[in-house]
């Protein structure tokens, strides 16, 4: 009876030691606020328990949202190539969903050390402290375009470097055009003409022009009305404005029409897709489109033109995102190289190659030209490009935008844009607080 | 517990010794679990209620000390704000609410029909038709949703079996039309009243509250049917084969037709089974996440947005963290009400006299 | 029929009795017919998948029915083990759900037989404790399990994936339930050889247990192994992504691009193929056990 008396006892201890080894393991990381990584202002130094997978000078981890094959592979040379040059180990992760995992990043004290940070989240990770800002360290500042340098400032400090940006243009099915008996001269420079083009082109199974039915897409048409989200001083949202609801319904009478089409109503996930399957012969979008119909659909032949004119003269999007360093990271000085070394003339010129991306740095341009000059569309249309909204919390206003969007065949497109607009509005507000 | 007959002095000593035993040993047994649980799930829920309540930005730690206590306005804003915020739990609540009142109901009869048939004496394959029914509920969510999407596609498998009856099927998991809106269509019914669309709760019109599932939403409850439906036909059956065959066999002998027997024996003796798949069917219902993350995260047009996944998708993806963890306790507190108003309504009433079965087969 | 109407039977009885028997037959054709048909229903979708994950894109999306392809092609599968982390997230789904059920099963068991039959202070408190426990739904823990998870700097780790899907309150009352059954003499006639608490645990009473221990272990792997949520919040390096959550970025995120549908659904069918050999072994067990695992 002792012994197991005995046996019980040490059971018991070794179960309470067990809890009590728990108990340390969480007071040790956590409930002590952080230590460094919750200091405001702190900058590098080393982070608490729950750090960075890198032990100091260690290895970097570079994520991205890559939008193909294409691009993961231009970076992943770019940046195998910086390592061979600089010595320090890199490694680039392709993100299945780059929001989620950065704002899991930052919530843990673990993000990666250099990731893509797009217009429209940069505001709300700047205002939190997440991001560092290495503006001043850069080398080449005034290389970089004006409008996306005013992007990416927040606060009067510059935060990030604009890695590349691209504008929308109307993508055409050489073959599906010629077929129709389209010629050189009909390429649309209006609304009307835009819509007999699609007309034409539109034959069973095929629509004339399918995009993916969001804001970033029928954004241009706001542009070529002649109308805005927000106005110039960014204090007040004009969603609704007569401009605006004039491009809407020229979209959505289309659309009823059956010239136009959502990407997702012919069963793609986005407008490449349409156009490279070949469910549509026309399609809107940006400069990445090149790499993925080299990558994903070579067999198709396309041209590049520069979107129509509407009511309010030539317009469409701008699009651009900014290499993102995070504060709490350990290896600020070799992610400031990387960026440095990804946003030099020639790596941006490398890029444009692989995935047609347009370099952020006016050095470039000439050189852009003189390489793609089939690309001249998208260059051209940066003259007359809208920036789109990025002010803080406009992310969720956007995504409910494009949800109300995916009714708008039969949906009131003064309704829609009001409501966006009240949503905006507040957002702007909130922001102000 | 044990009696013992022992003298009174030995019948102490011994007891004293062996409550002490007990009690080393009966904490060491259930401390593990003890720990394991108040880790992760009491201690999160008290730290979920602590984000709700603070300023938290999603930078360092929830308990840091520079994350304030803002008081209510996190439900404020979600309640009453009139926002985004607002209209988005809105829209939620809407289309889980029509998700449960279609799939709880459909459930609870295709299972019990189900039992009942493959029941019945003499029934040859019984073991495979089980296996059967039973097999979906044991693959994953996500696999079977991953098989959804293919299915209902606008050109996929079951689109082109609808085309056999010559039904032209829509683009199911793109479609945002409410299904409630289609059939007022078709009786001619197009524009809301303005009572209906100028009015609403929590930023959503009558007329959006009305509008039903939506054609998405609507596979989505096929989808919940198909892979529930095994798991309650199982607690039908386990009910079924406890009624007595004897009391079923007299009431035939007494003259009572198969469908008599079945309303007035089975369906009252299952009762209590009823109930439990009810409520277990409610709460799972209302927790729906794993398929619209896989499938639709939400769409088309926000109409098979969760509760549950609105609290995650406001966390992680707008680490607006307040907010989730407010949703989250909002939809707590609405299972928590559900579940009660549920157990209330089947509740054992009295039946009258006229109604009560009588095993002896004369009534009093 | 039975002899209680052999007893009874009276000439109209007999008549009445007779006259039901023969549509009874019909009746049971229909509702054969009903059954099968229902049955069809509930497989076929299942033989559509492992059809298409052996057609190529193109076939899968014309000829979406058909269970028999008409090139047949491994092209989705190739794709799947060569071009993707597949067999990563196998590994990592294998060794989750493995390490999840030894650990429940144990602890489980512990806790239970402790609430079943051991007297100690606090016993009503724990008991009134994990009760309450059950009563919280899941989803109310999605968000703060990860900064839990994060407190502990247990994020991006392989403990972050198992440790917490080990806490399981209704494996305990199962287990308590069955360790009540157990009649007491048992354990005094151990008692009275010597045997202290642990050791008359896990030498006389768990073999007892073992109908009722592959029973929690068989709800626990099909628990674990079908879990998504909590693989999204506790990690997001991708080594340390398992099966279910790979799959779902297959089917969700960026990295699906196109329509891949063999490929997809060949990810999906892989995925099931354990927990269906699972339940196909232990079918009896598993239907016997009305609980289950209720999935909505």
């Amino acid at each position: 009876m002792n012994a197991t008396h005995v046996m019980t006892r040490r059971l018991g201890l070794l179960a309470a030691g067990f809890a009590g080894l728990l108990a340390l393991a969480a007071c040790g990381s956590g409930f002590s606020g952080g230590g460094s990584t919750s200091a405001g202002g702190a900058t590098g130094g080393s982070t608490a328990g729950g750090g960075s997978t890198a032990a100091g000078g260690g290895s970097l981890d570079v994520l991205i949202g890559s939008s193909g094959d294409a691009e993961t592979n231009a970076v992943d040379d770019a940046v195998a190539a910086w390592s061979q040059q600089s010595g320090t180990q890199a490694t680039v992760r392709n993100a299945s969903n780059l929001v989620q995992e950065l704002s899991q990043g930052f919530a843990s004290g673990q993000p990666p050390d250099l990731f893509y940070a797009s217009a429209d989240q940069f505001e709300g990770y700047a205002a939190n402290g997440s991001l560092f800002a290495y503006g001043d360290q850069l080398s080449a500042v005034s290389d970089f375009y004006p409008s996306l340098v005013s992007q990416f400032t927040f606060d009067g400090k510059l935060y990030c470097a604009p890695k590349d940006f691209s504008t929308l243009a109307l993508i055409i099915n050489t073959d599906d055009w010629t077929a129709a008996g389209l010629t050189d001269a009909d390429v649309p420079t209006t609304w009307d003409q835009l819509a007999t083009v699609a007309k034409k082109l539109t034959s069973n199974g095929r629509v004339g022009l399918a995009f993916s039915g969001e804001y970033a897409r029928i954004g241009a048409f706001f542009a070529e009305a002649g109308g805005r989200m927000i106005s110039e001083d960014g204090k007040t949202a004009v969603v609704a404005s007569p401009e605006n609801v004039q491009a809407l319904t020229f979209v959505k009478d289309q659309i009823n029409a059956g010239s136009f089409a959502f990407a997702s109503a012919v069963g793609a996930g986005w407008g490449g897709e349409a156009f490279g399957t070949h469910k549509s012969s026309m399609t809107i979008e940006g400069n990445w489109i090149a790499g993925a119909m080299t990558h994903d659909y070579p067999d198709i032949k396309y041209r590049v033109v520069p979107l129509p004119a509407g009511p309010g003269g030539k317009g469409t999007l701008q699009f651009t995102n900014c290499w993102g360093i995070p504060t709490d990271s350990d290896q600020h000085d070799a992610a400031v190289s990387l960026v440095e070394f990804l946003t030099s003339t020639e790596q941006q010129l490398k890029f444009a190659q692989a995935f047609g991306v347009m370099p952020s740095v006016q050095s470039a341009a000439a050189g852009f030209k003189e390489q793609f000059p089939q690309f001249a569309a998208f260059v051209d249309s940066a003259g007359f490009a809208q920036n789109v909204v990025t002010a803080q919390g406009s992310s969720a206003v956007i995504s409910d935008f494009n949800a109300q969007l995916e009714s708008l065949a039969s949906g009131d497109p003064q309704a829609i844009l009001t409501s966006v607009q009240t949503n905006l509005q507040a957002a702007l507000d909130q922001n102000r607080k | 517990m044990n009696a013992d007959a022992t003298p009174a002095v030995r019948r102490t000593r011994r007891r004293r010794r062996s409550v002490t035993q007990h009690n080393a040993a009966g904490w060491a047994f259930t401390l593990p679990m003890v720990v394991l649980v108040g880790l992760f799930v009491a201690v999160p829920v008290l730290m979920a209620l602590w984000v709700s309540f603070s300023d938290w930005a999603g930078r360092g730690s929830p308990l840091a000390p520079s994350v304030q206590f803002v008081g209510v306005r996190n439900y404020d804003q979600l309640l009453l704000g009139g926002g985004l915020a607002t209209s988005d739990l809105g829209t939620s609540l809407r289309n889980n609410l029509w998700y449960v009142i279609f799939v709880v109901p459909s459930q609870t009869v295709i299972s019990l029909v189900l039992a009942v048939m493959v029941n019945r004496r003499l029934m040859r394959g019984k073991a495979f038709f089980r296996t059967a029914y039973y097999f979906p509920s044991v693959t994953s969510s996500v696999a079977i949703t991953v098989l959804w999407l293919f299915l209902f596609s606008a050109t996929g498998a079951i689109n082109k079996v609808l085309g056999w009856v010559g039904w032209h099927g829509p683009n199911w998991f793109q479609d945002p039309s409410g299904v409630m809106h289609l059939l007022l269509g078709k009786l001619g019914v197009h524009t809301p009243p303005d009572a209906l669309a100028g009015h609403g709760f929590l930023g959503t019109s009558w007329w959006q509250w009305l509008a039903g599932p939506s054609v998405a939403m609507t596979a989505f409850i096929l989808m919940a049917v198909f892979t529930t439906s095994g798991t309650f036909m199982l607690l039908f059956l386990a009910a079924l084969q406890s009624i007595s065959q004897d009391i079923d066999e007299a009431a035939e002998v007494d003259g009572a037709s198969p469908r008599q027997r079945f309303r007035l024996i089975t369906v009252p003796m299952l009762r209590p089974t009823v109930t439990t798949v009810v409520t277990l069917g409610l709460i799972g219902c209302w927790q729906v996440f794993d398929q619209i993350y896989t499938g639709t995260q939400g769409g088309p047009g926000k109409t098979t947005q969760t509760p549950a996944y609105l609290s995650y998708d406001a966390a992680f993806n707008n680490q607006q963290w307040g907010r989730g963890a407010a949703v989250a306790f909002v939809l707590f507190a609405i299972i928590v009400v559900f579940t009660l108003f549920q157990r209330w309504l089947q509740r054992e009433r009295p039946l009258p006299r006229r109604l009560r079965f009588y095993p002896t087969g004369v009534p009093r | 029929m039975t002899a209680t109407t052999a007893q009874t039977t009276t000439a109209v009885a007999g008549a009445t009795l007779a006259a039901r028997r023969r549509p009874r037959r019909a009746g049971t054709v229909v509702i054969y017919a009903l059954l099968t048909l229902v049955a069809l229903v509930y497989i076929y979708p299942f033989l559509i998948q492992v059809a298409t994950s052996f057609k190529s894109d193109a076939e899968a999306a014309s000829d979406p029915l058909s269970l028999v392809p008409q090139t047949w092609t491994t092209a989705a599968y190739t794709r799947l083990f060569r071009y993707s982390d597949y067999p990563v997230w196998f590994r990592n789904s294998v060794l989750v759900t493995v390490l999840v059920t030894a650990g429940r099963v144990f602890i489980d068991s512990l806790a239970g037989y402790a609430l079943a039959r051991l007297r100690f202070r606090g016993r009503g408190l724990v008991f009134a404790f994990l009760v309450a426990i059950m009563a919280v739904p899941g989803v109310v823990l999605l968000i703060p399990k990860f900064l839990v998870i994060n407190q502990l700097g247990m994020y991006n780790s392989f403990a972050g994936l198992v440790i917490p899907l080990i806490a399981d309150a209704a494996g305990v009352f199962i287990m308590r339930s069955f360790f009540e059954t157990i009649p007491p003499a048992v354990e005094e006639a151990a008692r009275i050889d010597g045997a202290g608490t642990f050791r008359l645990w896990w030498s006389v009473i768990l073999p007892m247990a073992v109908p009722s221990l592959v029973t929690i272990g068989i709800l626990s792997f099909q628990g674990s192994w079908n879990e998504l949520s909590h693989f999204i919040v506790a990690s997001s390096d991708p080594q340390l992504t398992t099966l279910t959550k790979g799959v779902a970025q297959l089917a969700s995120g960026a990295l699906s691009s196109g329509s891949q549908y063999p490929l997809k659904l060949g990810a999906a069918a892989i995925m099931t193929i354990p927990v269906a050999v699972l339940f196909f072994v232990f079918q009896r067990r598993i239907m016997a056990t009305s609980t289950g695992a209720v999935k909505e």
